[in-house]
């Protein structure tokens, strides 16, 4: 107590030596205040740091509970979802090799950040199967999905995107919405085959970049007539008074959208457990700093007080010889 | 089935993808619905997204589809 009565009586000689409104400004809100390197060492910068990692970590905290939260939601749903195109590869296949003369490749991307590196996997992968696709008398253009993934590609290849499409998780995803996009993207693109990128959910830390491919009605009949997987399409029989061009048409349609909404469910998910971990993570690191930072606080601290004891005492000392 | 395959090329002229006729159907059956699960099954799906074509490497100013009954 006497300590704490003296340190204060020694901070009342050096106040004229600080300017008042910076003084004021630095330290009004703390109790115990240091002036600035006057006597002792300042305290203040490594406690105002302390404040902000802390905080910093109860957001990331309150962040990766949201994701959390929202994480279960959406993943029963994307689990779900898959039964959707299940079929359609069974019946179809996956065909990523294709080669065809128009692509077009559907990015999944999220509209917002701190979700790790899951947006730019997808672009990565889009930007190698721009790349692959691409060759003389060839098209391959982008629709983009989300925000993230047009700031990246807005960098080096704006030419080639034809749609961008945002604010697509206003509500939560739904088939009706997904199903007009991709009528939307349909009209507005020419394509033989559409490759979509997203991220496949595996588990919270585990994302596959996948890339579906939705071909178009006429390279479906190309191929079945090549034969291989598509070449058993000939022994279905088709009601109705329909030609199999417009069966495959109508198919070719509704897979797009069935894909696409997996794909988009996918990538959601994929997002929240990525922004999970890395809040995590970021979370963690805050900790350690905060650790890091209270030791050196407290080391300060320690050694102001030894200076000031060791004055006090050499300066009775001095008085007493 | 067989009754809406007869339809079929009458929405395709009518220049309707597939897409947008099974919605209208799937609407309809929305729309069987009775009245708790009704309004239930057509606030669940609600449309909303922004969209913006690109013209030489620029966005054109984005059109924005947020009307769940806007086919």
């Amino acid at each position: 107590m006497a300590m704490a009565a003296l340190r204060r009586e020694g901070r009342r000689f050096a106040t004229p030596l600080l300017s008042s409104p910076i003084r004021s400004s630095l330290i009004s809100h703390s109790q115990e205040q240091a002036p600035n390197g006057v006597r002792s060492i300042s305290t203040q910068v490594v406690r105002n740091r302390m404040k902000s990692v802390k905080n910093i970590q109860k957001i990331t905290k309150a962040m990766k509970m949201v994701a959390a939260s929202k994480l279960r939601a959406i993943q029963t749903r994307a689990e779900n979802s898959r039964g959707l195109w299940q079929p359609f590869t069974a019946l179809l296949g996956d065909s990523p090799s294709v080669n065809v003369k128009k692509s077009v490749i559907v990015t999944v991307s999220s509209d917002k950040g701190l979700c790790g590196g899951i947006n730019s996997t997808s672009v990565k992968i889009s930007r190698i199967l721009h790349k692959l696709s691409s060759g003389p008398e060839k098209e391959t253009k982008y629709v983009i999905l989300g925000e993230k993934a047009k700031a990246q590609l807005i960098r080096d290849s704006k030419d080639d995107i034809s749609l961008s499409i945002t604010e697509l998780q206003k509500n939560p995803l739904n088939y009706s919405q997904v199903s007009v996009l991709a009528d939307d993207i349909l009209k507005n693109v020419e394509f033989d085959a559409l490759r979509i990128v997203f991220n496949k959910f595996h588990s919270v830390v585990q994302f596959m970049p996948t890339v579906s491919t939705v071909l178009s009605p006429e390279i479906v009949e190309r191929e079945a007539e090549a034969g291989g997987k598509l070449g058993e399409l000939d022994s279905y029989e088709i009601e109705g008074a329909e030609t199999k061009g417009e069966v495959l048409q109508n198919l070719a349609e509704f897979q797009f959208s069935c894909i696409l909404f997996n794909g988009v469910l996918e990538n959601a998910c994929s997002e929240q457990g990525a922004r999970m971990s890395a809040m995590d993570s970021s979370s963690r690191n805050a900790g350690d700093m905060l650790d890091r930072l209270t030791l050196t606080y407290n080391r300060t601290r320690q050694a102001s007080i030894t200076t000031e004891l060791i004055e006090i005492i050499s300066g009775a000392s001095a008085l007493e010889g | 089935m067989a009754s809406a395959g007869g339809a079929a090329p009458f929405w395709r002229a009518a220049g309707m993808t597939y897409i947008t006729y099974s919605n209208i159907c799937a609407n309809l059956v929305r729309n069987c619905l009775k009245e708790p699960f009704k309004a239930e099954a057509i606030s669940r799906e609600r449309v909303h997204f922004s969209l913006s074509k690109w013209v030489d490497g620029k966005p054109e100013k984005p059109t924005i589809r947020s009307d769940p009954t806007e086919h």
